[in-house]
């Protein structure tokens, strides 16, 4: 059973690090507040998003430069540079795009790479810390609010979902849901039968 | 501190002003997560002291030549509302005393915080007493603390504070305005209550070493209640969703 751990809580004895922890005295103390897992590992439930290369991240375009190169707002103090060297796409500001980071530069700028635009549809903020949890165990959470909902959907790791056609409102609700009680288990049962429950 | 001649009685039949005994708090409450632009807040109601907490961060710390290679640094705010108090704080914004005690509530968190984690970022507190009743840094540090818990910040410990002091020979715990301003000894005191390592100590009167002893006794074990207090606050955030599950499941 997951229990809720706050800062400064026994995890186990030893002193391996695992992430969100600290070791002292030969003991391992949880950092954040989180749940533990069975293996004793701390997933944080809040928190802010540290960028790693890999992320899928959505973001408002804010700047044109020249050869292609875009400037990406993600999150307040986070801005992503877009290199589009092949230039297959071109970017207007204010356009939504989605983007792996490819390197991060320092902790206000990171390179991306392999943008896509997304046309119109909704975009909604939510806590960096529960987006793991709207994605789900092999993007299940998510492939399920779509497949009911019928709306595209796509959470970007810094806390920016866009969605778009099908019953959008339904969906965003879903999201929303899943943010408020990303620490119950069971929650995919739970959102399906929300789903399920409003969209008739 | 007021002359001994114009002291009024703090201690009558045994009991304080406000008819507390001398280790009792006043009661306290604390709420996380009321704000929603913040990163992470708190509420904190200690008596007659009301005050909110923010935590904003980490972010890129601002000015640049401020930023640290190797970890975070903190930025604390304290500032009493200019109608926090009865007189005094007639201007809005930190004033000379807020800036020390924005100091020295900063280091506590120095301790704490795992700075390390966050190179050439910062962290920001602040701290702002809406209703200003005595001991108000010992609670901005117990508010803060929760708010940095409820921002997600990874930290050692969930400190607490506190305040202690000495009337004639009586020691007492949390005191209110008018024991603060007339009392003979007035501790501020912040605790990591993990191995109650003491993280703030200023003292304004005098103690002998025994009355210091009984007065730091007292703090650790009004620190259990606090502690507590503090981590159902954090708690509270969680089990509210999962009464409301619970509560639709039945349904």
């Amino acid at each position: 059973m997951k229990k809720i751990v706050l800062p400064g809580d026994l995890i186990s004895e030893g002193d391996e690090y695992t992430p969100n922890t600290y070791t002292e005295g030969g003991k391992i103390f949880s950092a954040v507040a989180g749940m533990c897992t069975e293996d004793n590992r701390v997933v944080p439930l809040e928190g802010s998003w540290t960028a790693r290369t890999g992320d899928i991240v959505i973001g408002t375009v804010t700047n044109v430069g020249r050869n292609g190169t875009y400037e990406v707002e993600l999150e307040h103090f986070m801005k992503g540079m877009l290199m589009d060297k092949f230039g297959r796409t071109t970017f207007i500001a204010g356009d939504v795009v989605e983007a792996i980071v490819e390197r991060v530069e320092n902790r206000r700028t990171v390179i991306l790479t392999k943008p896509r635009r997304l046309h119109g549809g909704t975009v909604i903020e939510v806590k960096p810390s529960k987006i793991p949890r709207i994605i789900g165990k092999n993007n299940s959470m998510i492939k399920q609010i779509s497949e009911i909902t019928k709306s595209n959907i796509v959470a970007g790791e810094n806390g920016i979902v866009w969605i778009k056609g099908g019953d959008t409102g339904l969906a965003v609700s879903a999201v929303q849901e899943i943010e408020r009680s990303a620490h119950i288990s069971g929650l995919t049962d739970i959102i399906q039968e929300m789903l399920l429950n409003k969209g008739n | 501190m007021g002359s001994s001649a114009d002291k009024p009685k703090l201690i009558i039949n045994g009991k304080r002003v406000d008819g507390r005994g001398f280790s009792e708090m006043r009661p306290m409450k604390i709420e996380a997560g009321v704000l929603k632009n913040a990163d992470g807040s708190a509420y904190l109601e200690q008596g007659k002291n009301r005050i909110l907490a923010a935590v904003f961060g980490p972010k890129e710390a601002t000015p640049r030549h401020m930023a640290k290679a190797d970890r975070a640094i903190i930025k604390c705010r304290y500032a009493m509302a200019p109608f926090s108090s009865l007189s005094e704080h007639g201007r809005s914004g930190p004033n000379r005393r807020a800036v020390e005690i924005a100091k020295v509530i900063r280091e506590v968190f120095e301790n704490v915080v795992i700075l390390e984690d966050f190179p050439g970022s910062q962290i920001d507190i602040s701290i702002e007493v809406l209703q200003g009743d005595g001991g108000t840094r010992a609670a901005g540090i117990t508010a803060a603390a929760v708010a940095l818990a409820n921002a997600g910040i990874p930290m050692k410990d969930i400190v607490y504070g506190i305040s202690t002091g000495r009337i004639d020979e009586h020691i007492i715990l949390d005191l209110d305005m008018i024991e603060d301003n007339f009392s003979d000894a007035d501790i501020p005191v912040a605790v990591s209550p993990r191995n109650n390592e003491i993280l703030l100590l200023q003292m304004d009167g005098g103690m002998t070493k025994e009355q210091f002893k009984e007065a730091i006794g007292m703090v650790m074990e009004s620190g259990k209640t606090i502690s507590k207090i503090q981590r159902d606050a954090l708690l509270e955030v969680y089990r509210k969703e999962e009464k409301r599950h619970e509560k639709n499941k039945k349904q």
